[in-house]
């Protein structure tokens, strides 16, 4: 039976030295850590708080000062482990003189995937990161975005059951960044594992089941994002629009129960709500000026001290 | 020309013992290796902490060395070419023909070796360039991609340490031995090309030069066109057969054709110009000037000490003994004249005649006889004149005849055995015969000149994949410049090792460094004695100390003067199979450890930090 838990660190510390052995930083403090199959897990924190650290030490390109890092219950340099691993680091460090094609070629070689397969898959993945019209050019011709796409796709090319994501938003535009999230949430339905850090916060709202936060190597909370940042002394009803004196009915019955009402009116969205709907307006009719865009104008929302 | 190699030895004589010696020296330092790595880590985590630790990284040591995924590595080789496609080898490949573009103009086909001179310098050039783009390609490939993170990306991988330095290894050298084939092909058609030549004779050339019964006609002789600073001598007989004298190291085959009355005179490209000699040597023992054994000659004062000298007019002898001379080995059928013995003889003159005119003073007359070792019958075969910087050829007869008339069969009556011996003897009084062990052999026969010009370049190839292995060792644990520097040094060390083991044995002339260093500084000369004293006392002290680093470093670096065949080929010697062979295993005997080392140094290093 395959156990539930997926990483594992055991006290793990981390601790930088320079040429003569001596004490430089200590990134990581005695980390104790478990991620269980299937959840979004997300590692936040300022620079400079452990993540990235972290991440290295589960991947063995570091070595753990003490304590111990597992992955699938075997040690972190355990190269077999990697079988099951998709990485995406936090730049995408990839060769840039080969093509996309080629780029997912030489990593379905590096997993021992026989031809059929590789070109099977490299085509797949090409296809939905959305690269398929520049699977020819040389990666040192892609944008940033791009480089990005591609280095998804590369983590993606063994089909793994872990995967490791170091900023994975970095670099995108709100339309990659969307899609990036919405990937996250398909592999999490997939049942796959997912480990991000990124000091992005609400991307780590949007997708995360529980995350970790860590300052100065310290691990400063761990739990359920919904837990963590419901307001139980605040109560939201949102509605369609209402008339003044509809408003002024609602502010009555709340003041009736001995609530207060912190504010009532129309609700503004985020930027990024308003910037895909005008891309998607725009590609449903190209060439015209999208106007009146109000995505505010869907209802009013309150929220109410009790 | 003498090559200073000694013939090797057959595989199953040397080999088991140096496999022995090989294993018990990796078994050393891998010992002594375990015991550092625990001790270091012992230190730190307690002596328990370090027997798991090493005994775990020996367990994945093995692991990773038998499960060498082939995928793997070919995928990681086909990256280190296109790597390297894309940092412009095809730029050495440039340089390399400009090079052959100007050594059209200066080198001289009319030189007194002009064979010598376009395949020393093909051969050197591609060396040099094959070398330096191993050196440069393996010593900054590594370090580049832990620089630019790209190594994170492969080694989240399930790629082992051992995969990606063998994929490097295999990588560089599958786009060395491209460009090194390149290389060989096109250096193939510069020197058949550049050395290529024909002349031109006609009949108002000739002139008879022997007149017969009149009526008769007679032996004509006259001198061809001047081709590459050279003119030969043509010999047309009355039988209306004509050859082309030997001049340069080369002769041309002479066809006539007559027709309407008119002679036409055509000659061949040259002809023993590009050859592969096999040689048969045989060990060389002296007789000092009154016919007694000695251990060597006699020594005129000569710095270099490879040959010893025998005084003329005396029984000083040098002797050969010869091995495996058989019929079966000599057939009449292909030596017809009888044994060819070719020897280049030192000749050193206590006087010289007339100076005036270099090119007529004359030669050194001396003497070949040839001894049956168990019988100890001698006869005198051939007596010849010995110049100096000349490679002489001559005959030992099938049959040769006794001063009483006695005629023995060269082979009944003179080898015993297979075994024979030349004994060389120099006629004229107050001069001097030099002799090595392989300045008189026995041309057994002619192998092919194209396959030892590949055997050639194989041995630069041996050479570009220790370079190659070398810079890869390095490329794990150093940074791209120092990594440079260090395989540059391992290059240069390796190419002087012999005179290293020399100096740390105290055998060159002048000290140590350290003695050397004052000597230069004090303007002293190298044969006196240092003035005693603590400065002395301190340096000698010093050259001690750093004469123990030479002889490791000297033991340690392989010795790249010794894998290189160009001699062999400039001087038209076969480059046996056996030294093939031999070069070979020790190739991979250095080749082996190197792979095992930078693995590694790979495996414990701590590739992101």
């Amino acid at each position: 039976m395959q156990s539930d838990v997926v990483i594992e660190t055991r006290n793990l510390t981390k601790v930088y030295r320079d040429f003569w052995g001596r004490q430089k930083v200590r990134a990581l403090k005695a980390l104790d850590l478990e991620v269980r199959r299937g959840e979004v897990f997300g590692l936040l924190g300022p620079n400079g708080s452990g993540k990235t650290t972290t991440v290295k030490l589960l991947l063995g390109l570091l070595f753990p000062t003490s304590g111990q890092a597992l992955v699938f219950g075997r040690d972190a340099t355990d190269v077999t482990k990697n079988e099951r691993i998709g990485y995406l680091p936090e730049e995408s460090y990839l060769y840039r003189f080969l093509n996309a094609e080629e780029t997912l070629d030489f990593y379905g070689r590096l997993f021992n995937m026989p031809r059929a397969v590789r070109r099977q898959r490299a085509f797949d993945l090409i296809e939905l990161v959305g690269l398929g019209w520049a699977r020819k050019r040389q990666l040192k011709e892609y944008s940033k975005g791009m480089v990005r796409r591609i280095g998804l796709a590369q983590a993606l090319i063994n089909d793994p059951e872990l995967i490791l994501l170091d900023e994975p938003t970095t670099g995108l535009d709100p339309i990659g960044t969307r899609e990036m999230k919405d990937l996250i949430l398909r592999l999490r339905d997939e049942g796959k594992t997912v480990l991000m850090c990124s000091h992005l916060l609400a991307d780590v709202q949007d997708v995360c089941d529980r995350i970790a936060i860590l300052y100065q190597g310290e691990l400063k909370e761990l739990g359920r994002v919904d837990n963590r940042l419901k307001m139980k002394e605040v109560t939201e009803v949102r509605a369609t629009v209402l008339d003044q004196s509809a408003m002024d009915e609602v502010r009555r019955v709340v003041e009736k129960h001995n609530g207060e009402v912190l504010s009532m009116g129309n609700p503004t969205t985020t930027l990024e709500e308003l910037f895909l709907k005008i891309i998607r307006q725009s590609e449903e009719h190209p060439g015209r000026r999208v106007r009146g865009v109000n995505i505010g104008d869907r209802g009013s929302g309150m929220g109410i001290r009790e | 020309m003498v090559l200073e190699h000694a013939e090797t030895l057959p595989l199953e004589v040397w080999f088991p013992l140096a496999l022995l010696k090989w294993l018990l020296v990796l078994g050393g330092v891998a010992i002594a290796g375990l015991m550092v790595g625990w001790l270091s880590v012992a230190m730190r985590r307690g002596p328990v902490a370090g027997i798991r630790i090493v005994g775990r990284l020996l367990a994945a040591t093995v692991g990773d060395i038998l499960h060498i995924s082939p995928r793997r590595v070919w995928a990681l080789s086909w990256l280190a070419v296109r790597e390297s496609i894309r940092r412009r080898v095809v730029v050495v490949f440039a340089v390399f023909i400009v090079i052959l573009l100007f050594a059209g103009w200066f080198l001289d086909p009319g030189s007194t070796h002009p064979a010598r001179l376009y395949l020393s310098f093909v051969l050197t050039a591609t060396s040099y360039l094959v070398l330096l783009l191993a050196l440069f390609l393996s010593s900054v490939s590594l370090p580049a991609d832990i620089k630019s993170k790209t190594l994170h990306t492969v080694v989240t991988k399930p790629v082992r340490p051992s995969e990606i330095v063998l994929g490097r290894i295999c990588g560089f050298t599958a786009i060395g031995t491209l460009l090194l084939v390149t290389m060989a092909a096109i250096s193939y058609v510069f020197v058949v090309r550049g050395l290529s030549h024909t002349h031109e004779l006609t009949d108002d050339d000739l002139h008879a030069v022997q007149h017969h019964a009149q009526g008769q006609p007679a032996v004509r002789e006259g001198l061809t066109s001047r081709v590459h600073r050279h003119r030969h001598l043509a010999t047309i007989e009355p039988s209306g057969r004509g050859r082309i004298a030997m001049e340069q190291n080369h002769w041309h085959d002479l066809e006539i054709e007559k027709s309407d009355g008119k002679t036409t005179y055509k000659l061949s490209r040259p002809r023993g110009m590009l050859v592969a000699r096999v040689p048969v040597y045989g060990t060389l023992r002296f007789k000092d000037r009154d016919g007694k054994d000695s251990k060597k000659g006699v020594n005129v004062g000569d710095e270099w000490t490879y040959r010893s000298y025998i005084e003329g007019g005396t029984l000083a002898t040098a002797v050969w003994t010869f091995d495996g001379i058989t019929k079966k080995r000599f057939p009449e059928s292909l030596f017809p004249k009888g044994l060819p013995v070719e020897m280049t003889i030192e000749v050193f003159r206590t006087y010289k005649g007339d100076t005036d005119d270099p090119e007529n003073i004359p030669g050194i007359p001396g003497s070949l006889s040839v001894r049956n070792p168990a019988t100890g019958e001698m006869v005198e075969a051939v007596i010849f004149t010995a110049r100096e910087f000349t490679t002489d050829v001559v005959y030992i007869p099938r049959r040769l005849q006794t001063p009483d008339g006695n005629v023995l069969d060269l082979f009944d009556d003179l080898v015993s055995d297979g075994k024979m011996e030349i004994w060389l003897r120099c006629v004229q009084p107050a001069q001097y015969f030099g002799a090595a062990q392989a300045d008189v052999y026995l041309r057994a026969r002619d192998a092919s000149f194209t396959l030892n010009f590949i055997k050639g370049y194989f041995g630069i190839w041996l050479q570009m994949v220790l370079i190659i292995g070398i810079g890869v060792l390095f490329s794990t644990f150093l940074s791209g410049p120092v990594a440079i520097i260090a395989t540059s040094g391992a290059l240069v060390g390796g190419v002087f090792s012999g005179f290293m083991m020399r100096l740390a044995r105290g055998e060159v002339i002048g000290g140590g460094p350290v003695e050397a260093f004052i000597r230069i500084l004090l303007q002293q000369n190298l044969v006196s004695d240092m003035e005693p004293g603590m400065r002395t006392t301190v340096a000698q002290m010093l050259d001690v100390v750093l004469g123990y680093g030479l002889y490791v470093a000297a033991s340690i670096l392989p010795a790249f003067g010794e894998f290189s065949f160009a001699d062999h080929v400039a001087y038209g010697f076969d480059i046996s199979g056996a030294v093939i062979l031999k070069n070979t295993c020790r190739a991979a005997a250095y080749l082996v450890p190197l792979f095992v080392a930078a693995y590694l140094f790979l495996k414990t290093r701590e590739v992101a930090k």
